[in-house]
């Protein structure tokens, strides 16, 4: 039953991020949104990290909370309107949001 | 069938509303016979430490109430061993009996669930 | 907000009845509340009383209808500790009433 997690904090302020990396499973998807779009600033730890988990882990980004933070999309990560989030989140048995 | 539903609560216990949050979500749960599990997670096990006294700060009894949670029927209690290590306290050191999970446990115990709820 | 008299005294209620202050209560307030409900408390009803006032004790919260039957049962056995005995001492809602009477809060994960 794979999980997609949602996360909206920026991973140098918070350890949200680095909770989820720890209890994510192999076939669960993780997408950013809000600040926390913020992992995938070139040249940190944070990027390199998410560019390191096997591929059966999906990445996602809100493409909107991105551009607005004049971020690119990294190969690995696959950038998402608001309709493919929504579509996403039927895609798998469940969601979790971390608040 | 009821949905199983994995509470995950990851706050300290006087941080704000989320421990007392998560705790009324199991509770209620329970009241109701639903199959309920809750995970403490990063700062979440601080609130197993035993003999805190929320009164000096004006606060509800926190610890007490989690010692409910058996009689609310909720036996699937289980803290993230690394939270603990980081953390500095041990298993014997908690005011509950938890099931304490490695990082793959804590996948595992993810995916065993219907639903899941963090705060 | 309405009150209780119990003699010369007007103990302050909330909209469901229930004590507004914990520190007002006493056997004599709980008969009094027990008789706006239309009950005469007996030693079963006392020991039930007794058993929710340790649980908030220990627990600092008021029991919904499923942890005070398991309570029940731990403490005083399972002829006591059934939805049956409580449901027949407090008028089929043994959680709520029982909570009022006990001078506690209501119980809040009840329906």
């Amino acid at each position: 039953m794979a999980t997609l997690h949602l996360l909206s904090h920026s991973p140098f302020a918070d350890g949200r991020l680095n909770s989820c990396l720890r209890l994510l499973g192999a076939a669960d998807g993780l997408l950013l949104c809000g600040d926390a779009v913020y992992a995938l600033q070139p040249g940190t730890t944070q990027l390199q990290i998410l560019e390191q988990l096997p591929a059966s882990i999906a990445l996602y980004v809100l493409e909107e909370d991105l551009q607005a933070r004049a971020l690119p999309v990294p190969a690995r990560v696959q950038a998402v309107d608001y309709p493919a989030f929504v579509e996403l989140c039927g895609r798998y048995a469940k969601v979790n949001s971390w608040l | 069938m009821a949905k199983s539903l994995l509470i995950v609560s990851r706050q300290a216990p006087w941080a704000g509303p989320a421990a007392r949050e998560a705790l009324d979500i199991a509770l209620a749960g329970g009241a109701f016979d639903l199959p309920i599990g809750l995970l403490f997670l990063d700062d979440g096990v601080f609130q197993l430490v035993a003999g805190q006294q929320p009164q000096r700060i004006e606060q509800k009894d926190l610890g007490a109430n989690l010692q409910a949670l058996p009689l609310f029927g909720i036996e699937s209690l289980y803290a993230a061993r690394h939270s603990l290590a980081e953390r500095g306290l041990t298993e014997e050191a908690l005011s509950l009996p938890v099931q304490v999970l490695d990082d793959t446990g804590l996948a595992a115990l993810l995916d065993q669930y219907d639903q899941v709820i963090t705060l | 907000m309405s009150m209780l008299s119990l003699g010369e005294r007007q103990i302050p209620l909330d909209k469901d009845g229930y004590l507004v202050d914990r520190n007002d209560w006493s056997p004599e307030v709980a008969e009094a509340l027990a008789a706006q409900e239309g009950l005469t408390l007996t030693p079963e009803h006392w020991e039930i009383l007794g058993l929710l006032r340790d649980f908030y004790a220990e627990f600092q919260l008021s029991p919904a209808t499923r942890p005070l039957i398991r309570y029940a049962a731990q403490k005083l056995g399972p002829e006591k500790g059934n939805s049956l005995h409580l449901n027949a001492l407090f008028k089929g809602t043994p959680a709520k009433l029982a909570a009022k009477l006990a001078g506690l809060p209501k119980p809040t994960n009840c329906l």
